[in-house]
């Protein structure tokens, strides 16, 4: 009798120490090798990705001369496009300049561009996310918005050595304010990414929209950026707007709708890291939350 | 020997980068190529549950270090089932066993994460549960399809790390 109340005070014992080691080992132990198991498939992560260049490279090699010349001409005539576009916004931002000194405008958040291939991408019900090729060691840190030509595609969430993790404007965990483009009240709506989308293209859910907005004439509405909460510069494109009308709710004073984003976020091959010069509160959030 | 557990993540990670690449793939249509839970079960059947646990508990850390899933899921998931599995080798005796192990023991881990995932994040994001629960049930039998395909050549690779390593060969009938 006394052995099996003995047997039994053991299982408990051994029971209780199991629960404290389920609850309070993983975190810690995770804490200790994440980085360590980070650095450590980083080198296979830019092996692979710079095989996939060369291999680009000796493809684009292997052309033909008449190809190249056709290609050459092409760029010639973008070029000289370009040069002329250059010209009128030198102007402008002379102006720019003019009228910051007449009304003594304090310029925002100066942001140091860094320019990145994407190493891989991953995604699940849970999460969308691109990992690139560059990391602490170039001067990125977390909370950084991450576009392409002036389109949003994220936001840097994890910093390593060498690598840096960015969350997808799809990504469930991504949220920012935008306008919207025909909105002459310029009212907020709240973006954020969407669980759960299963062989679609992956979206993000628009809320907030006043009861009263319509597109109008525009077949799809552009969503740009606030620059409001210090993280994403303003007058950036996240995407193109889709008035969901099932979305919303009968007697709602607001509409949801849908945000396909303006680029195919997963054939970037590269993308450029804008790293505010000074910490922004979004940075500050980010710091110690493991999940965004 | 001591070291085998090492020797054998070392062997199973060029399996572990190329299932990341095979997601890159299929990131479009918000899948991952998961394979954590077939990567345990040949080494379970030969290694000593000393080895096969740290092994275990470094692949599941491996596939949570890039992504951003509750502290430990995966991982000690994975343990339970090494433990299970070394502890009832009979199961792993056959081909068929062993197919079957491979199957189970990934359809679990993939549901372990999944699960956990949608809990953890759930407190931040509440799915359309329609489009989440597809979406889920497809990863798992993505999972499981996965399972019974890849184990052959996984465990082919690991058989031969092992046998260099000089680990004693399973028992046909333990």
């Amino acid at each position: 009798m006394d052995q099996n109340r003995r047997g039994a005070r053991a299982s408990y014992v051994a029971l209780t120490i199991f629960l404290a080691v389920w609850i309070f080992m993983p975190s810690t132990v995770r804490r200790f090798n994440r980085e360590a198991f980070t650095e450590f498939q980083a080198p296979g992560l830019h092996l692979v990705s710079k095989s996939r260049d060369l291999a680009r490279f000796w493809e684009l090699k292997s052309r033909s001369s008449e190809e190249m010349a056709l290609a050459g001409r092409d760029l010639a005539r973008v070029n000289a496009a370009l040069e002329l576009k250059l010209a009128s916004l030198d102007d402008v931002r002379r102006e720019n300049t003019r009228l910051r000194e007449i009304t003594r405008y304090t310029v925002p958040a100066d942001y140091m561009s860094v320019v990145a291939r994407v190493a891989t991408r991953d995604s699940s019900s849970w999460w969308n996310r691109i990992v690139i090729r560059k990391g602490r060691n170039d001067g990125i840190r977390p909370g950084a918005p991450v576009i392409f030509g002036n389109s949003v595609v994220g936001r840097v969430t994890a910093v390593h050595l060498t690598t840096s993790e960015v969350d997808l404007v799809t990504s469930p965990g991504f949220r920012c304010t935008a306008f919207l483009e025909g909105d002459d009240q310029n009212s907020i709506v709240l973006i954020n990414g969407l669980a759960g989308n299963s062989l679609r293209t992956p979206q993000a859910r628009i809320s907030v929209i006043p009861n009263d907005y319509s597109t109008g004439t525009l077949q799809s509405p552009k969503a740009f950026t606030t620059g409001m909460g210090g993280v994403f510069p303003s007058r950036l494109v996240l995407g193109t707007v889709d008035l969901d009308s099932k979305a919303t709710k009968p007697g709602s004073s607001f509409k949801e709708g849908r945000l396909n984003p303006s680029r195919e976020l997963y054939n970037l091959q590269e993308v450029s890291v804008l790293v505010p010069l000074h910490q922004n509160p979004g940075e500050a959030l980010l710091q110690g939350d493991q999940f965004q | 020997m001591g070291w085998a557990w090492l020797i054998m993540l070392l062997a199973t990670y060029p399996w572990l980068l190329g299932a990341d690449l095979a997601s890159d793939v299929l990131a479009r249509g918000g899948f991952v190529v998961f394979i954590s839970g077939v990567c345990i079960v040949a080494p379970c059947r030969r290694l000593r549950p000393i080895q096969a646990i740290p092994f275990a508990a470094c692949v599941g850390f491996l596939f949570e270090a890039r992504r951003p899933i509750p502290d430990g899921v995966l991982a000690f998931t994975l343990v339970a089932i090494s433990i299970f599995l070394t502890a009832n080798k009979p199961l792993l005796r056959n081909a068929p066993g062993l197919l079957r192990g491979a199957i189970i023991s990934n359809t679990l881990a993939c549901i372990a994460w999944a699960a956990a995932t949608a809990l953890a994040l759930s407190t931040t994001e509440a799915p359309s549960s329609n489009s989440a629960l597809t979406h889920f049930a497809l990863q798992v039998a993505l999972a499981a399809l996965i399972g019974a395909a890849l184990y052959i050549p996984i465990s082919l690779v690991q058989n031969y790390a092992m046998d260099r390593i000089g680990v004693p060969p399973a028992a046909d009938t333990p």
